[in-house]
């Protein structure tokens, strides 16, 4: 009973997404659009970022190194192959291909998560600020790999002219793919053993969980689909250089998910909502006026005060009850909440 | 308790929005300025915008234009591309009748090509990629000289008058603007004859040139002028170090020296020998740079920070003389408007699009640093 209530709420939830796809593309204009495009991309950056860092308790920054990697090979692959010899040198076998949107956002993808893998293999091996560390230097080393390797990225000046291929059609279906591969993943065993992990490694080990194995899949995951937001992001701004993929980028989804709840899917969706609103709606306030940077200190205040008020975040690992069928799924609920809770 | 005060919070919150968003008058002659007014870019950005602002002004109170007035609409892109794409598609969303913006050439690749795309003008301020209106289309237009054009004024320069025939490059191998620079640099001299003995690197942010300098010194045959690529920032630090490791060979560089910290930073005594092509603005005497200088300061209380307040001005200039031409602020004929700009006298020289390429034919500033004082040496003209 529980079970299908619950299945017919999700589709419910797709069905009005659809139509809701359908309205905003006849009604608004593009700059509206595009928000709403930047506002999937962030979920989907998110949400992903969640299964690494939310779910399993690993604390990268290695988001932007990922995307950017799944971004250029994007863009490369759709990249009209009369053009790219204008612009590249690329080896022939690279030269002559020319992909459409999909397979190629999915190459990006896959490249993406089996570098994580080449990558969580040595560096998984470190834990808390070490791993952030160490992600951190993914980052730096992702972009000066692709500013001096200049006959495939064209350096600094980045790749550009790109077909403007991402709309709503292609961001809301993976937000929706994204979203229910994390909701799958964190009700079920194997996300059991990721947030087991998080709470706590020897006890998980103890249980026969393989932390090891379960970090690099979490890490994979996350990354294939901060590759596919990637190849998304570039075709939707239609250019791409190294520097768009910096630190700063990686904390604000950090601070996506640690204000939506490390853990919860909904809070990841949520905040990547609030945060891609928050600086426009003071837009008009700072071009009337002249206050410049207004957004950025309105959301650096509300961010204090969501941490204040809800330190766990704004959903904790929680998601909301009308989703969720009770008792069923409460388990995979954080033990401190539920803990406290029954004190009340 | 604490409930109540969230609540009161948010609805204050709401209230405060309906009663402050600001209205927009009809009857104005919209223009979108994309700047990066927060973050990285900013001291670079923000001037623009001042200055491009300032023009608005100026023209209003002239009358206006057509009848109407002009607004330069600011947007801050915050340093970021994705922002760059979305500012400009709610300029164009907001009717602008042409856009303008950005000294840096990977911000207006998000954003002119959709200026491009709706027909909609777009007039860069200090972008100088002299491949700017190819790689973007007819609607793109710059109010500066392209790289080629300031990297052949100083190489040039330093053959014909300083006399260097061995020469080193150093180069900041991080940005795009800089390597172009070191790039046009080389050919340049080559043609003319030169030899570049020695090439050497370094990244945006570094502070130690010793190894550097330590190649420099031991440059053989003798190196008679070093290129220095770079922006504000190393190249103060640069000229500081190599003066103080006793090397006295003229140092020469594009308008990334253009800028105070080339004296501040090294003091006025090791701040000598410098030579830098830049827009003819700093030092000038023209009437256009005197009337710019005053009118800013009365308007902002400060002198104008660099030379991309005055091409923010004069994009404003550029874009409001061909309305006037054109009578009609209608994208096709705005362009072509544009596009037959002969001989406007701008702050920062005249400008003309007459080459094929899009870029303006422009004069560069060739200006030296003795003792800590700037000076213009000469003004240079590329060869139509």
């Amino acid at each position: 009973m529980e079970r299908s209530r619950h299945r017919i709420i999700f589709l419910l939830a797709i069905i009005s997404g659809l139509a809701l796809v359908a309205l905003a593309r006849s009604s608004l204009n593009d700059y509206f659009l595009s928000l709403i495009n930047f506002i999937g991309i962030y979920a989907i950056l998110s949400i992903s970022l969640n299964i690494t860092n939310g779910f399993t308790g690993l604390f990268s920054l290695g988001h932007p190194g990922f995307m950017a990697i799944g971004g250029y090979i994007t863009a490369i692959l759709t990249f009209p192959v009369a053009r790219k010899s204008m612009f590249l040198e690329l080896p022939q076998w690279v030269a002559g291909i020319e992909l459409p949107f999909l397979p190629a956002l999915l190459v990006g993808g896959l490249c993406a998560a089996i570098i994580a893998v080449m990558i969580g293999l040595p560096v998984l091996r470190l834990r808390g600020h070490y791993l952030a560390v160490a992600t951190m230097g993914f980052i730096i080393i992702v972009r000066v790999l692709i500013t001096n390797w200049e006959s495939i990225t064209r350096g600094p000046l980045g790749l550009n002219g790109l077909a403007a291929l991402t709309n709503l059609w292609w961001v809301y279906p993976w937000v929706v793919i994204t979203f229910y591969v994390g909701w799958k993943i964190k009700f079920s065993s194997f996300g059991r053993s990721m947030l087991s992990i998080r709470e706590d490694e020897m006890a998980a080990a103890c249980l026969g969980v393989n932390l090891f194995r379960t970090r690099v899949t979490a890490l994979a995951i996350g990354a294939f689909f901060a590759g596919i937001a990637g190849g998304l992001w570039a075709h939707l701004v239609t250019a791409i250089t190294p520097s768009a993929f910096s630190l700063m980028l990686a904390f604000n989804i950090v601070v996506m998910v640690v204000v939506g709840g490390s853990g919860s899917v909904t809070g990841s969706l949520v905040a990547a909502v609030i945060f891609s609103v928050i600086t426009e709606f003071f837009r008009p306030i700072e071009e009337g006026y002249g206050l410049y940077g207004l957004g950025e200190i309105s959301m650096a205040v509300i961010l204090i005060m969501i941490l204040i008020l809800k330190p766990g975040g704004l959903f904790g690992s929680r998601e909301p009850g009308f989703l969720t069928v009770r008792d069923v799924y409460k388990l995979a609920e954080n033990p401190q909440t539920t803990r406290k809770e029954k004190l009340r | 308790m604490k409930r109540t005060t969230i609540r009161l919070a948010a609805v204050f919150t709401v209230v405060l929005f309906l009663g402050v968003y600001p209205a927009t008058a009809a009857d104005t002659i919209k223009l979108g300025g994309l700047y990066n007014l927060t973050g990285g870019m900013s001291s670079i950005d923000a001037p623009a915008l001042n200055g491009a602002k300032l023009q608005a002004k100026l023209i209003n109170a002239e009358g206006g234009l057509l009848g109407k007035k002009l607004e330069v609409v600011g947007i801050d892109t915050k340093t970021d591309q994705k922002d760059a794409a979305t500012g400009a598609k709610k300029a164009l969303a907001e009717g602008v009748v042409a856009g303008l913006g950005y000294g840096d050439t990977t911000f207006v690749m998000a954003a002119a090509p959709l200026f491009q795309q709706k027909g909609v003008p777009f007039v860069t301020s200090g972008a100088t990629h002299p491949m700017l209106p190819q790689w973007v289309g007819d609607y793109m237009f710059m109010t500066p000289f392209g790289d080629d054009d300031q990297s052949f004024a100083i190489a040039d320069y330093s053959f014909n008058k300083l006399g260097a025939k061995n020469v080193v490059i150093w180069t900041d191998n991080s940005m795009d603007f800089t390597k172009a620079l070191s790039k046009f640099y080389k050919q340049r001299m080559l043609e003319l004859g030169a030899k570049v003995v020695l090439e050497d690197f370094f990244m945006m942010g570094d502070k130690d040139f010793s190894a550097q300098i330590a190649r420099l010194k031991n440059a053989s045959p003798k190196a008679d002028a070093v290129f220095i690529s770079a922006i504000p920032n190393e190249a103060g630090l640069s000229v500081k170090q190599i003066r103080e490791a006793g090397l006295t060979l003229p140092i020469v560089s594009g308008d990334g020296f253009d800028t105070e910290l080339v004296t501040t930073v090294p003091g006025d005594k090791l701040a000598n020998d410098v030579y830098f092509s830049t827009h003819t603005y700093r030092e000038d005497t023209r009437p256009e740079v005197l009337a710019f200088v005053k009118a800013y300061e009365a308007e902002y209380g400060r002198p104008p920070e660099n030379a991309f307040a005055a091409l923010g001005f004069d994009a404003v200039g550029l874009i409001a003389d061909a309305i006037k031409r054109a009578g009609s602020t209608d994208g096709k004929a705005l362009r072509d408007a544009l596009a037959a700009t002969k001989g406007f006298k701008a702050v920062t020289g005249e400008i003309t699009y007459s080459r094929p390429s899009g870029v303006p034919v422009k004069g560069v500033s060739i200006i030296s640093v003795k003792n800590g004082m700037y000076k213009v040496e000469e003004v240079w003209y590329p060869q139509q």
